[in-house]
């Protein structure tokens, strides 16, 4: 019984992590037509600030906050480098974003070395929950992942602003029309995309080893999980990571972490065929 | 006008031919080093080929081309080590260089059938599944006691051309060197002659508009299938290639690492033509072998940043913008824009 609770516990976790992960990536990818591949990278640059602002004695708290802000900022010099040039190169977009990871991943190497480094939560405490015990930070990252969920939600569909994004994004001629600055809501909400990313790596940072190579475990599983589940609305990416961390992790409790992942992978690339749209999706991205 | 007269009277025939003559010539040059390097590098400049022809001349973009190089290099391997099933103890080079066109070749069929058919993946989402193929490649084949897991399969010998039982082992330099680069130039001769005739041009229509040209009447499916199976096979064979050199296979050339790679080479290279990426990938090899140890990390992070630069500005990659100077007929202003 506690183990099947605690398996339960886990994949909800995984499945929020991946939510949290996929909904900076499919804000950028839906909303923009912007594959990033360098999402995994600004991730990692969320866990290292946070890592380096815990070492120079800052609170958690202050680091999550700065984290988030800083990768929003590096999103933003990203946008005006380099996406501004390829918007109408939909697959340029893959590989230069690709090169930036590189990049981003190469220069993080060269600061602080390829090792790992480790960082502590702020909260240690366990919970008890029906007689398992259960680590209450884990508990705080769900939290976070489901606020992020809501928020973004409500930012997109219940703001003037989301409103402004949305018309931008659907009609960019028709909205400039209208007064909409187009340039300025493609900073922001590339900006607000990486935010995310930052955020979740910040948040992330405390429960896994932050070394280099972090990025990408999260990237793949969180750009299938917006393929599965269709990039035309910004619940699709909700519905896909259910479906594949709660896959991932009943396979890897049953049979083995690496399994989980060459299961999960191609039961994706099935879906993928089967409904190229996404589940959720009328046309999908072209 | 006699034929020969009439091939050379095209610049892009000139050049290339030059640029072949130039490494037909390079052993006179270097040293006894650098021969067997550039001759491993020839293998990888086969696989860019590979890849050139269904990106460059058919817009599949993939993230996973690595998996038919290591399907081909693993197909070779095994035969030559004498490990198949039921053929024990028959290391025969020509079996094994037969399988690993014919393995990689058969997967891609059956994979572009279920890929390509029915609803039909569009450009990205081709690109991420590939992705997703390539890892999955590489965690089975490193749980696969069999291809040697983890450690992979060490001591793959040479090729050896012998024939009912004669050893006519290649593995001194410059032997290897050339049968290597008879190997690349064959490929590019048989891969250029099928991007210049009219399948070649109904592929690049196939980039440029599928859904105008299968409004033409053409079957855009078909096409980008057999530019698939053919560019797996060239993978498969460079793969082959590779690992008779190497003498060592392991999952990493099968999985995702090499794939972007290989995709880094093209782009920088130019993925418009055959004989630019195949440059692309030599070029990028060498002057990471000389700079890798200058510069260390912060050569990629140079690789990357150039890699960036050359996507935005030059999609036509830095060789391929050369090349397109060089080959225009004399009089024509550039415009640019093909």
């Amino acid at each position: 019984m506690d183990q099947a609770l605690l398996l339960l516990l886990d994949a909800t976790n995984y499945v929020l992590v991946i939510i949290l992960v996929a909904m900076g990536l499919v804000i950028v990818f839906g909303l923009m037509r912007v594959i990033n591949m360098a999402h995994g990278e600004l991730f990692l640059l969320g866990a290292y600030t946070l890592v380096l602002l815990q070492q120079a004695g800052v609170p958690y708290w202050i680091g999550l906050i700065a984290a988030t802000l800083l990768v929003g900022f590096i999103g933003l010099l990203m946008e005006e480098l380099v996406i501004r040039h390829i918007y109408h190169r939909f697959l340029d977009t893959i590989l230069a974003t690709w090169g930036i990871s590189i990049a981003i991943k190469q220069g993080v190497v060269l600061l602080f070395g390829p090792g790992a480094q480790s960082t502590t939560a702020p909260i240690t405490a366990q919970l008890q929950i029906f007689g398992a015990s259960y680590p209450a930070y884990r508990l705080f990252i769900m939290a976070v992942a489901l606020l992020v969920v809501a928020g973004t939600f409500y930012l997109f569909f219940r703001t003037r602003f989301g409103l402004a994004a949305r018309a931008v994004i659907a009609n960019r001629a028709m909205a400039g029309c209208l007064g909409v600055p187009t340039r300025t809501f493609d900073r922001l909400t590339f900006a607000y995309g990486a935010a995310l990313a930052g955020l979740a790596g910040a948040v992330m940072a405390p429960i896994m080893s932050v070394d280099p190579q972090m990025g990408l475990g999260f990237l793949i599983p969180a750009f299938l999980s917006i393929l599965v589940g269709g990039a035309g609305h910004l619940a699709g990416p909700v519905l896909g990571a259910g479906l594949i961390g709660a896959t991932d992790s009943v396979t890897a409790g049953l049979w083995s972490p690496v399994m989980a992942q060459v299961v999960v992978f191609a039961m994706a690339v099935v879906a993928i065929r089967l409904f190229p749209g996404g589940l959720m999706g009328r046309g999908g991205p072209r | 006008m006699t034929l020969s007269a009439q091939f050379f009277a095209d610049r892009r025939n000139r050049t290339d031919a030059l640029i072949w003559v130039g490494f037909l010539a390079l052993p006179l040059v270097l040293g006894e080093w650098e021969v067997t390097q550039i001759a491993q590098y020839l293998t990888y400049g086969i696989f860019a080929m590979s890849l050139a022809l269904i990106w460059g001349h058919c817009g599949l973009m993939s993230f996973g081309h690595a998996v038919f190089f290591g399907l081909g290099a693993y197909a070779m391997s095994l035969s030559t080590l004498g490990m198949l099933p039921g053929l024990e103890g028959w290391t025969s080079s020509y079996l094994g260089i037969a399988l690993a066109l014919a393995v990689p070749a058969v997967f891609a069929n059956l994979l572009g059938r279920f890929l390509f058919y029915g609803r039909g993946l569009q450009g990205a989402q081709l690109a991420i599944v590939m992705l997703a193929v390539a890892v999955i490649a590489e965690r089975l084949m490193a749980r696969w006691p069999y291809a040697g897991g983890m450690n992979g399969l060490m001591s793959v010998p040479p090729v050896n051309l012998g024939l009912f039982g004669a050893d006519i082992e290649i593995f001194d330099p410059l032997p290897l060197y050339y049968l290597t680069l008879f190997a690349a130039i064959a490929v590019y001769i048989i891969l250029e002659s099928l991007v210049r005739s009219r399948r070649g041009v109904v592929m690049r229509a196939v980039a440029s508009d599928e859904a105008r040209t299968a409004f033409l009447g053409y079957d855009t499916r078909a096409v980008k299938l057999s530019a698939f199976t053919i560019s797996a096979a060239v993978a498969g064979f460079a793969g082959a290639l590779f690992v008779a050199q190497f003498g060592f296979v392991s999952p990493p050339l099968i999985g995702f690492g090499l794939s972007t790679e290989v995709l880094i080479w093209v782009a920088l290279g130019g993925r418009h033509g055959l004989l630019t990426a195949f440059l692309g990938a030599i070029i990028v090899r060498l002057a990471e072998n000389t700079l890798a140890d200058l510069l260390g990390p912060a050569w990629l992070l140079g690789l990357g940043l150039l890699f960036v630069l050359c996507v935005i500005f030059l999609p036509r990659g830095l060789l391929g913008e050369i090349y397109t100077r060089l080959t225009l007929p004399r009089g024509t202003a550039d415009t640019g824009q093909r």
